[in-house]
């Protein structure tokens, strides 16, 4: 299967800290959902921070349909189709829902466009079009986390990356989140997901990586992971039958 | 009564400049969370580029606003491209910018001092001595032209970060600047644009201070404390505060002046900053501080 996006041996950590990725691997296939799982501490945000930018590659090389992302600023690694939802949402809580999709979209100068896009997105999550003139401050925590996928999609990105889109959230409000999240994918997006609760991220992606202490255990299709004896025992907990 | 009408009036004609001088404090603290107390110092430049010409070739100190500006904006760019951006990556960030802003300060003054000495300066056009009056009531007319403007580009200024798109992106960094960032704002950029605003805003308010108060290089120091205490009552960060802030304060000060002496009124600022950041530490309209 050809690689949209990969991430070979690479080395990051925050700041002069110690290294938290050891040599990690990441293949992305075009138009799948990959779930990324492992133990806390296991660098899965960490490795996500290193791809868009947000920390630096020590060692190592992330290529992007053959080119090195390696160094370049955030703001132009976005430009080239890679949107990231960090775990804390990210929205800007004292402007409104409107504004909020409209920073998604900063990187678009041609205006009308960007207005069309902000209307395709509000007739595609009706509860933001509802809300537009609300502060994002005032949305419940699915709602929050509704905006911050909704947002990346302005800019119609070729990767999504969600870390933890989860977290905090009811479970009724993890379904509706992650049925977005298979919206988006069915849209022709990417996605990289990192998810705590291994077993719910991984039945809804296509393909699952294990890492663990910065490095890359195990790459396959998500099923197969599902099913792995040694993988249920070390990373799911062995909670194989529950939902 | 009418004493009373008179003493209110008289000031929140001041509230406006008040506003202006403390609006580039805030904005600045916003999206760089630098707390600029060398802020008034470079307000002092500016009502010194409007204060030469006026004495020299009598031009009129409202013309020099835009140049002050300019001038400040200028100065603004430099300070932060080759002294706050490198302290960008410093982990004691805040308490640097302090201390950075502190000697800044004392440069400035230094250097004023040296230039123009330590002599009380202030342009006189004719309605800095004039005054509109309303039966028993009179309205300076300096004060009353000074905050009209200060108002005005406070409302230009609102409405750029509501609606430019640079406006966004400057609001976003003030929220969260790592969120901003992911969304493809170039954050330093956006920092060193904030910058220069902020002292163009100083050296506007310069301009306009010109005419209101007599003016010498060390008064800055009497002005930080104003210009905090109402930045601090308003919430630091936010602009609207800091007008409804400065106008407040400079009401209860007058009143104060009026009814207990002048020599207590400047006490008014010192008191509502101690009061401020014990009973709420956020102000009017800032964000409750985080634990970090």
């Amino acid at each position: 299967m050809s690689k949209l996006l990969e991430a070979t041996g690479v080395v990051a950590g925050y700041g002069d800290g110690p290294a938290i990725l050891n040599g990690a691997d990441l293949s992305v296939h075009p138009r799948k959902v990959h779930c990324i799982i492992g133990p806390n501490g296991a660098g899965k945000s960490t490795l996500l921070k290193a791809i868009v930018g947000m920390l630096k590659v020590r060692k190592g090389d992330v290529r992007y349909k053959g080119e090195s992302l390696k160094g370049l600023r955030p703001d132009k690694i976005l430009r080239k189709g890679i949107c990231f939802v960090p775990q804390e949402r990210a929205l800007f809580p004292k402007m409104t829902v409107r504004e909020n999709l409209r920073m998604g979209g900063y990187s678009i100068t041609d205006d009308s466009y960007l207005n069309n896009r902000i209307g395709e997105i509000e007739e595609q999550f009706p509860i933001l079009k509802e809300r537009h003139s609300q502060h994002a401050g005032t949305l419940s925590g699915g709602q929050q986390q509704i905006l911050s996928m909704a947002r990346t999609m302005i800019l119609k990105p070729e990767i999504v990356m969600l870390d933890e889109p989860s977290l905090g959230l009811a479970p009724k409000i993890v379904r509706e989140v992650f049925g977005v999240m298979q919206m988006m994918a069915k849209e022709g997006i990417t996605i990289i997901l990192v998810e705590q609760n291994a077993l719910m991220g991984l039945k809804y992606s296509d393909w699952g990586v294990v890492l663990d202490l910065g490095r890359s255990l195990f790459d396959g299709p998500a099923q197969e992971i599902l099913e792995d004896p040694r993988i249920q025992e070390l990373y799911l907990g062995g909670m194989k039958d529950k939902p | 009564m009418i004493l009373l009408i008179q003493t209110l009036i008289l000031g929140i004609a001041l509230g406006g400049v008040y506003a202006l001088m403390g609006s580039g404090l805030s904005l600045i603290f916003g999206v760089m969370r630098i707390v600029n107390l060398a802020h008034p110092s470079l307000i002092m430049i500016g009502a010194y580029v409007a204060y030469w010409p006026f004495r020299l070739s009598n031009i009129e100190p409202m013309f020099m606003l835009p140049v002050a500006a300019i001038i400040l904006a200028c100065i603004g760019a430099i300070l932060y491209r080759f002294v706050f951006e490198r302290e960008a990556r410093s982990a004691k960030y805040s308490e640097m910018t302090v201390l950075l802003t502190f000697a800044l300060a004392m440069v400035v003054e230094g250097m004023l001092g040296t230039a123009f000495t330590n002599t009380q300066r202030i342009t006189s056009p004719n309605y800095a001595t004039e005054a509109f009056f309303l039966a028993d009531i009179f309205i300076p007319k300096g004060q009353l032209y000074a905050s009209i403007i200060s108002i005005i580009i406070i409302s230009v200024l609102s409405l750029f970060l509501k609606y430019s798109r640079l406006g966004y992106a400057i609001r976003a960094t003030t929220e969260n600047r790592e969120a901003a960032e992911l969304l493809g704002v170039n954050v330093n950029r956006v920092g060193l644009i904030s910058f220069a605003i902020g002292l163009a805003l100083a050296g506007a308010a310069g301009a306009l201070v010109s005419f209101i108060f007599s003016f010498f290089p060390s008064k800055h120091w009497e002005w930080i404390v104003i210009l905090m205490s109402l930045v601090v009552l308003g919430g630091m960060g936010s602009i609207l505060g800091t007008v409804i802030g400065a106008f407040l304060l400079s009401a209860v000060a007058a009143l104060v002046g009026t009814y207990f002496g002048a020599t207590w009124s400047t006490l008014t600022f010192f008191i509502a900053l101690f009061v401020v950041l014990l009973v709420r530490p956020q102000g009017l309209f800032g964000e409750k501080p985080e634990l970090a």
